[in-house]
């Protein structure tokens, strides 16, 4: 059975992507399952969805805790903890990120041997993101080597008909021009062997003790508490204040910033509080003498580390 | 102390007035409302120094119940039936909130058909609710539990709501003397209401019924929701034998009734139990080694209790008041549950249904199921579940169904083709 | 459609309230960061805004809906308290913590520095359809507090089902079909004014010197003081999330979004659109109402928009 686990973003479409490899995977007669598990978080948080596919009948469920593939449609999750990217994963696990950095540097980066390939999608624009869950589909069904490209072809159309033929066509191409682009990596994905109910760590099971209700009840007794939550991690997108041309005005941005994610210094300068900004782009949009832009998350941390070596 | 007589309703009222209660988010249902008709007077008159709130709806009335429960100060609430499942998604989440006050459910049989008369299958779907549960059978024992449930709920090893059961007719309406005793002595026996941490104050933010992500803290919460409701069975016998000291009545967990000799027991709760007590009276006249074991605590369930209390009997009759569409009686299976397995369990647990909808359950029909039971002990094997119910009472329901037009010949029709079936 | 009557507000008010002009709003914000609403959130935006006024000594009591996730255990964005309640309750929580708190207060056993306002927080799922008897209830009990409605037009916590605040031929993940929804807002404002409440105002996040003044006011006055706040939400009306601003003042400016609020009896709108902007700005923005535009204009059902917009107005004497 292969196990094969998508990380993404809500909005970047892992839902539709695992359902296409799931619909693929049953039009070449295998058994499949396919879901979706979402957490609290809403667009641009980390989601994760999988699929299990094998030629009996699947008994397995809920999450892939040792995947064979692992997608990453958005590089910047894979540092993220909660994110859980590179859960489970050992060495003839192979992973697939869109990123514009090389394999190589994956490799290094994560301290891992076996197979990491990259598809560099433009994350930048916004309008793009729409269709990273078509390319990383594409690019999975090469490397798993059991689908045919029509196979393919028609797990996206059925999946993506309400969309309408336009949006069918944009993902086809996209995804399609994935599964060549893999061709040299055929079937390089290997399902794993099922673990030994003879041989096996036996869990810590404990038996809970009794707690009273200032402890035991689901009661938080401070305020504030959310900010420990990096929701910064969502973006993709950064807001970049020129202070040269912001004219102090009645903090448009701070007002305007649904999160709180902006306040104002003594000096009426804003400041934008990067570990709890998501990147929606109001203020971007909003700001009276346009001294918000928006550069790529991506490019702007770049540019970070560069400074930081420096 | 005064002797009075009082409607099981009144009795609940009288608990609450005494308990020191400031807070009863109400709404009128039969055969709740003299509760807390009783109470608005009270308040009216200056003899009880509380606020009652009449809300839109027993939804809304334990919502607020909890909150105020929440916010700090001592809650009472009573509904029956309708009102009591109309409100179980809130009796489930203030029981997690981890609040306590008490609700008095006035049992009655559940629509539909709709009736006003009693049985248990309204409090019974409160089972698993995380509320505890007191089933009365006489008007004293309801002016007892209130007091006990606000000790047992408030208590920092429980924090949890306590229902405290009545029967509808049976004990609502019906008076018998009932001891009051003065304000002082229910004071130093229930004390006042200590919060603790868990409230709502200005200087101390908090946050509760908050959600929660993932299987991991939703077990535990809920675990220790379960671990508190445990801990009450110990601190029920605490609270039952101090208030045995105060005022001289015993309140076990679960009542036995000439139960250490006996070969036979009936297992019941609620008013009819004393029925049940009459019957073995009779029967032990006959020469019949019969008791009645009655758990006034269904939640958290005394099984320590009824393990002991049925080691060794030949054979037990479980008379459940209420039906588990495809089951059975609930109580039956929970005894069942209790005793499999157990050195000296008895080996004929026989299942009866009755008194649904307050019919009414006859002394013979006491003696019949004992009689049942010891042909049952005698072949050792155990008869299919029985609702007791006649064939005066059959013809009766054919009445009706002529005059409701129904089709005497498809009726036949139907019947003789089940009994094709049974063959 | 009968005239509703509409007054200037008095003008000695603009001396009472604190903010005057946007520099008096405020620029350091009470609302903690780091909740789960999605990015760009209109609901979000509305309440942070609104927590700047009614100050952390207050305990929020929350319906289901979207905002049940702002407080996930163990993290809160709220300075003051909390409690959830369920969907159709909340109004009810409210009473029993207000009614507890009063209790406390009359019996010495909570000295009045601790008290706080008590503020239901429902969506529009909630307080256009499940919740409103609750709401209805605590309003004919006169009971003292603020309910704070985040009205983004649907069930949104679910995927965007059709609710009793959906507006006609707005695509939902329940009215999928050629014509969208097919039926129409309900008026919530008028069901609240039949009431006779302390106060009842619509707010927008986008108009944020209005929201304050109006928030300021409820604040200051006793008895149920009930706010709907429409809010835009990119996730269910499928617009970019940088637009949210956008989308809010357009609501406003084409009339769709009318800002008022009933006091004594009367209900004064504190912003009129005078020159009205078309209402195919507003609804063009958003992918919920792109099956008017394409594959072609959709004339009638534009117009009818167009036609109920004016006619609403037209209703109100000025």
């Amino acid at each position: 059975m292969f196990r094969i686990r998508f990380h993404g973003r809500g909005g970047q479409g892992m839902k539709a992507a695992s359902r296409i490899l799931g619909n693929a995977f049953f039009i070449e007669d295998y058994e499949v399952q396919d879901a979706p598990r979402y957490g609290a978080e809403r667009r641009g948080a980390p989601i994760f969805a999988y699929v299990r596919a094998g030629r009996e009948p699947i008994n397995e469920r809920g999450i892939i805790r040792h995947p064979d593939l692992v997608i990453v449609a958005d590089d910047s999750l894979v540092p993220v903890p909660g994110a859980g990217v590179m859960s489970g994963v050992d060495a003839r696990t192979v992973i697939l990120i869109n990123s514009e950095e090389s394999p190589q540097v994956w490799k290094q980066r994560l301290n891992f041997e076996g197979h990491v390939f990259t598809l560099p999608v433009e994350t930048a624009d916004r309008a793009e993101l729409r269709f990273i869950g078509a390319t990383c589909v594409g690019a999975a069904a090469r490397l798993l080597g059991v689908i045919k490209r029509e196979s393919l072809a028609e797990a996206i159309r059925q999946e993506l008909a309400d969309l309408g033929s336009d949006m069918v066509e944009i993902n086809l191409s996209k995804a399609l021009a994935a599964f060549d682009s893999m061709q040299a990596e055929e079937g390089r994905v290997t399902p794993a062997v099922t673990e030994s109910a003879a041989d096996y760590r036996p869990p810590d099971w404990i038996d809970l003790e009794f707690e009273d209700a200032r402890a035991s009840a689901p009661a938080i007794h401070a305020g504030a508490t959310s900010v420990e939550v990096r929701t910064g991690l969502w973006r993709t997108l950064r807001p970049v204040i020129d202070h040269d041309r912001c004219n102090r005005c009645w903090w448009v941005c701070s007002t305007f910033c649904p999160d709180g994610a902006i306040t104002v210094d003594s000096e009426g300068r804003p400041q934008i509080d990067y570990d709890h900004c998501k990147g929606c782009m109001i203020c971007v949009a909003q700001c009276p003498p346009h001294a918000i832009s928006a550069v790529s998350e991506q490019d702007a941390q770049a540019e970070e580390a560069e400074v930081a070596s420096t | 102390m005064s002797r009075t007589l009082l409607t099981g309703n009144g009795a609940a009222a009288w608990g609450a007035r005494l308990a020191g209660v400031d807070y009863i988010p109400a709404f009128p249902i039969t055969p709740q409302t003299e509760i807390i008709e009783t109470i608005a007077k009270w308040i009216d008159t200056d003899e009880m120094n509380a606020r009652m709130v009449t809300l839109e709806s027993e939804h809304s009335m334990i919502t607020a119940a909890g909150a105020a429960a929440a916010t700090g100060v001592r809650v009472f609430t009573a509904t029956s039936s309708q009102g009591l499942l109309y409100g179980m998604e809130m009796l489930y989440s203030v029981a997690g909130w981890r609040a306590p006050f008490v609700l008095v459910n006035v049992s009655r049989g559940l629509s539909s058909p709709l009736t006003l008369e009693p049985d248990h299958n309204d409090i019974l779907a409160a089972r698993d609710s995380g509320c505890l549960q007191i089933h009365c059978s006489t008007c004293q024992e309801v002016f007892d539990s209130m007091l006990i449930a606000y000790r047992l709920a408030e208590d920092e090893r429980v924090r949890l709501p306590v229902i405290v059961n009545l029967d509808g007719f049976y004990l609502s309406f019906t008076r018998e003397p009932v001891e009051v005793p003065d304000q002082k002595a229910v004071r130093d026996y229930v004390g006042s209401y200590d919060p603790e941490t868990t409230l709502f104050r200005a200087s101390a933010p908090s946050s509760q019924g908050v959600a929660v992500l993932g299987g991991g803290p939703y077990s535990y919460f809920r675990y220790e929701l379960h671990l508190a409701a445990r801990n009450a069975l110990r601190v029920y016998d605490q609270v039952a034998e101090e208030f045995g000291r105060h005022f001289g009545r015993e309140h076990a967990a679960v009542e036995a009734y000439r139960v250490d000799d006996a070969d036979i027991a009936f297992v019941m709760m609620g008013s009819f139990a004393t029925k049940a007590r009459a019957a073995v009276d009779r029967l032990r006249d006959a020469g019949l080694r019969v008791g009645l074991v009655r758990p006034r605590l269904l939640r958290p369930f005394p099984e320590a209790h009824i393990k002991r209390l049925l080691k060794g009997k030949r054979g037990v009759a479980v008379i459940d008041q209420n039906l588990s569409m495809g089951l059975g009686g609930v109580l039956h299976s929970e005894v069942a549950s209790a005793l499999y397995g157990q050195d000296g369990a008895p080996a004929m647990l026989l299942s009866f249904v009755a008194g649904l909808g307050g019919r009414d359950i006859a002394d013979e029909e006491f003696f019949e199921m004992v009689a049942v039971t010891q042909r049952a002990i005698e072949k050792g094997e155990a008869p299919p579940p029985r609702l007791l119910y006649t064939q005066a009472e059959l013809r009766e329901v054919r009445k009706l169904q002529a005059i409701a037009h129904v089709e005497y010949e498809e009726l036949n029709r139907a019947s003789s083709a089940n009994e094709g079936d049974r063959q | 459609m009968s005239k509703t009557q509409t007054k200037q507000a008095p003008v000695s008010e603009a001396k009472v309230t604190v903010y005057r002009r946007m520099k008096d709003l405020p620029s350091t914000h009470l609302l903690g960061s780091g909740t789960a609403m999605c990015a760009g959130c209109g609901g979000l935006e509305a309440l942070h805004e609104v927590y700047d006024v009614i100050g952390a000594k207050s305990i929020f009591v929350n319906a289901a809906g979207c905002m049940t996730l702002l407080s996930v255990y163990p993290f809160t964005p709220f300075r003051g308290s909390w409690l959830y309640t369920a969907m159709a309750s909340a109004p009810a929580g409210a009473q029993g913590v207000r009614d507890a708190l009063d209790i406390l207060k009359q019996k010495k056993l909570m000295s009045a520095e601790e008290d706080m306002e008590v503020v239901v927080l429902t969506g529009d799922g909630s307080a256009y359809g499940m919740g409103l008897s609750s709401t209805s209830g605590a309003m004919e009990r006169g009971l003292d507090f603020l309910y704070l409605c985040y009205d983004n037009e649907g069930y949104g916590n679910t995927g965007q089902q059709y609710s009793g605040a959906t507006p006609h031929a707005a695509r939902t993940a329940t009215s999928k079909g050629e014509h969208g929804f097919a039926g129409y807002k309900k008026d919530l404002f008028s069901i609240w004014t039949a009431h006779k409440p302390a106060y009842v105002a619509t707010v927008i996040g986008t108009e944020p010197l209005d929201l304050a003044r109006k928030i300021e006011k409820a604040k200051s006055l006793k008895g149920p003081r009930l706010i709907i706040a429409m809010a835009p939400c990119p996730t269910g009306w499928n617009f970019d999330p940088q637009h949210t601003v956008e989308v809010g003042r357009l609501a406003v400016r084409t009339g769709i979004w009318p800002l008022k609020e009933y006091v004594d009896g009367n209900v004064v709108h504190t912003k009129v659109p005078h020159e009205r902007v078309p209402v195919e700005e507003y609804l063009k923005l958003q992918g919920r109402f792109r099956h008017l535009f394409e594959p072609q204009r959709d004339e009638t059902m534009l117009a009818e928009i167009q036609a109920r917009a004016d006619a609403y107005w037209d209703g109100v004497t000025q």
